[in-house]
């Protein structure tokens, strides 16, 4: 069977009336808690991923699909109308977009925000369609050297790229690894970091590390900081694009699209630098750089779509060699295994029509969030009317939710809580808590590699660059690295 | 984030490079005691966790280091009274984590919902009551009756 015939025997899949009805579920639910502000699209997956545990598989991974894209737009019209990004990647789209709102443009900003998200969302969803099988089945030759020369490179751009800071992105990444060591050694059996704590010995779950180190340090960072008012602006005209509105923004969604996905799709990718990327060439691009720091439509439209075709790129590596290269894919990633499901190249071949439902409801997703949000925006930005103490405390609410369901036990509580102090720590000395879901999430496949492919090798370490792809790899991680090392450097010579 | 003041960066940074430095420790000592555990593993169990220890210590030292040296920031200090209700807030969790299967989840999600709305200054602690009630049985009648997931039930079946 090709491609084509496949993707179709997934739509058949989505389109029955129950999947239907759980990417419906989904992409609202999604869209609710994605519009809270000060939560993300990770923290969204996460605090949702309970809610799915008594599901069967397919519709569990539909209903987290749906999540996931409607986090994404929910959490757009956030910064739009509220000016507090929940992610890294929606900041550039609250640089202009809040301030399009503030002049009263917040029609505007919204429709070619969600317009944008629909046709990166769908471009990207048909780039996924035809990219992963391709990179699916190129991966299926890779053993045990290749993924830690993957893993490698995953590390170090996501420590280098994920914040502001390598030496504060590594002490992150350092800190997620270690916590992913707590637990009995899967090959040998010896417990490592229990200290005679029993209920240590299985290990800390994911669900509830990437639940502490954002739903909690969220809400302590509020309690610590008093949770000031904020302004809501208002939506005062239908959301529609006028004709130069849109004149303007098709050519930045392309753009962005053209930035977004390649870029997301890479195993370095992530979304923060097509973001980043699509701003500063709609900027140089425009013929109105006057508008630009004042509210120009490019500089939401194309950032917006980048955003959202990365989104779809990022799924690429997740699928096809199970490597999340952003937060929300990591806890994606902890989705598919509470399923027993390990992403990678068997994936396709083991559960292709599971994979293929997914991608074809990522299609239906992204027409429903269409239609969800151009006449419904001024619903959800009600949502964002809502009192901080009362989002927080319920933030509190279903934390504790989701912990009982992924541990079940008084210790997991207070590990949660416990965990809750470590971010909110990382987040005053502002350390980014994303790489240090990444390594949490990695390091132990990492780890298991690495020790596969030395036994492989009884013990020689010349495994590890053996085949042309693990060179090309570890070189890429070394460029990387030393970008990373020498941009601020650069930065200091230029200025002076 | 906007409503969040700035933070005093150095000192939560220094805190957290002790913090490392701590972990650090652990993980060598635990290392050192797993050493010889697997005597036929070409790398055994100790290995990973003895090179992550490694470089937790480097990495938390060099923070340390960091905020040693910049010179005091004119970040406003975080008041005691906040500290204060993030301790609160902790002695909250771990009553919660405690009472849950004791008094049910009901119950409980409610009693850490008005604490929490309360210390993140809730202004009408009857309506916040009302609000964390109503979620609290919403949650359950979802998660439990419709979805399937047993929560804690309590002395009186919610």
């Amino acid at each position: 069977m090709n491609g084509w015939e496949l993707l179709l025997d997934g739509f058949a899949a989505a389109l029955t009336p129950g999947h239907l009805l759980w990417a419906l579920v989904g992409v609202t639910i999604g869209t609710a808690v994605g519009v809270l502000p000060g939560i993300g699209p990770a923290l969204t997956v996460a605090l949702l991923l309970p809610v799915t545990f008594r599901l069967d598989a397919s519709s569990a991974l539909i209903l987290f699909a749906g999540i996931y894209y409607g986090g994404m737009y929910g959490g757009s019209t956030t910064s739009i109308l509220l000016n507090t990004p929940g992610e890294s990647a929606s900041m550039v789209s609250a640089l202009e977009g809040h301030r399009m709102a503030r002049s009263g443009r917040a029609a505007a900003a919204l429709a070619t925000a969600a317009l944008g998200s629909f046709v990166a969302g769908t471009i990207g969803t048909i780039g996924l369609t035809f990219l992963a099988p391709v990179v699916a089945d190129f991966a299926t030759g890779f053993g045990p050297p290749e993924y830690v020369a993957l893993m490698a490179v995953a590390f170090v751009t996501v420590s280098a790229l994920l914040g502001p800071d390598l030496l504060k992105g590594i002490a992150s990444l350092v800190t997620g690894l270690a916590v992913g060591l707590v637990g009995i050694d899967s090959q040998t059996g010896a417990p490592r970091l229990v200290f005679g704590v029993d209920p240590l010995l299985d290990g800390i779950d994911v669900v509830i590390v990437v639940i502490a180190l954002f739903a909690l340090a969220e809400a302590f960072g509020h309690v610590l900081a008093g949770t000031g008012g904020s302004t809501v602006e208002p939506v005062r005209d239908r959301v529609v694009l006028s004709r130069a509105d849109l004149r303007r923004s098709w050519p930045a969604w392309l753009r962005g699209t053209a930035l977004g996905f390649p870029i997301g799709s890479l195993p370095a990718g992530g979304a923060e630098v097509p973001t980043f990327l699509s701003y500063s060439v709609e900027k140089k691009l425009t013929r109105h750089p006057e508008e630009f720091g004042h509210g120009a439509i490019e500089g939401v439209a194309g950032p917006e779509a980048a955003n959202n075709a990365a989104s779809a790129g990022v799924l690429v590596p997740l699928l096809t060699i199970g490597l999340p290269t952003s937060a929300t894919a990591a806890v994606m990633l902890t989705a598919f295994q509470s399923y027993g499901l390990q992403p990678g190249p068997q994936l396709f071949e083991e559960s292709g029509p599971l994979v293929w439902t997914l991608i074809a409801s990522l299609y239906v997703g992204n027409v429903m969030l269409l239609v969800l949000n151009l006449p419904l925006v001024r619903l959800w930005a009600r949502l964002l009317t809502i009192p901080a103490y009362g989002i927080y405390a319920g933030v509190l609410v279903f934390a504790a939710l989701g912990t009982w369901a992924a541990g079940g036990t008084t210790a997991d509580l207070l590990v949660l809580c416990g965990l809750g102090l470590l971010g909110l720590l990382m987040r005053q000395a502002g350390v980014p808590v994303a790489p240090a879901v990444v390594g949490l999430i990695l390091g132990p496949i990492a780890e298991q590699q690495l020790r596969r492919a030395l036994t492989l090798s009884e013990g020689d370490p010349a495994i590890l660059i053996s085949s042309p792809v693990t060179g090309v790899l570890w070189a890429v991680a070394a460029l990387a690295l030393a970008a990373a090392l020498l941009a601020p450097v650069l930065r200091r010579t230029r200025r002076e | 984030m906007s409503g969040v003041a700035e933070p005093d960066r150095r000192t939560a940074t220094a805190c957290f490079g002790g913090l490392l430095l701590v972990g650090a420790v652990l993980l060598v000592v635990d290392g050192v005691r797993l050493r010889g555990a697997a005597p036929g593993a070409v790398l055994g169990p100790e290995a990973v966790p003895l090179a992550v220890g490694v470089l937790l210590g480097v990495v938390g030292a060099a923070l340390l280091v960091r905020a040693l040296r910049t010179p005091p920031g004119a970040a406003a200090e975080t008041s005691g009274r906040s500290w204060l209700r993030v301790s609160a807030l902790v002695a909250v969790l771990v009553a919660f984590a405690f009472l849950l299967g004791v008094l049910g989840f009901v119950v409980s999600a409610t009693g850490l919902f008005v604490a929490a709305a309360l210390l993140l200054g809730a202004p009408h602690p009857l309506r916040v009551v009302g609000y964390g009630w109503a979620l609290a049985a919403l949650v359950f009648l979802v998660f439990d009756r419709l979805i399937g997931l047993s929560l804690p039930a309590g002395p009186w079946g919610f």
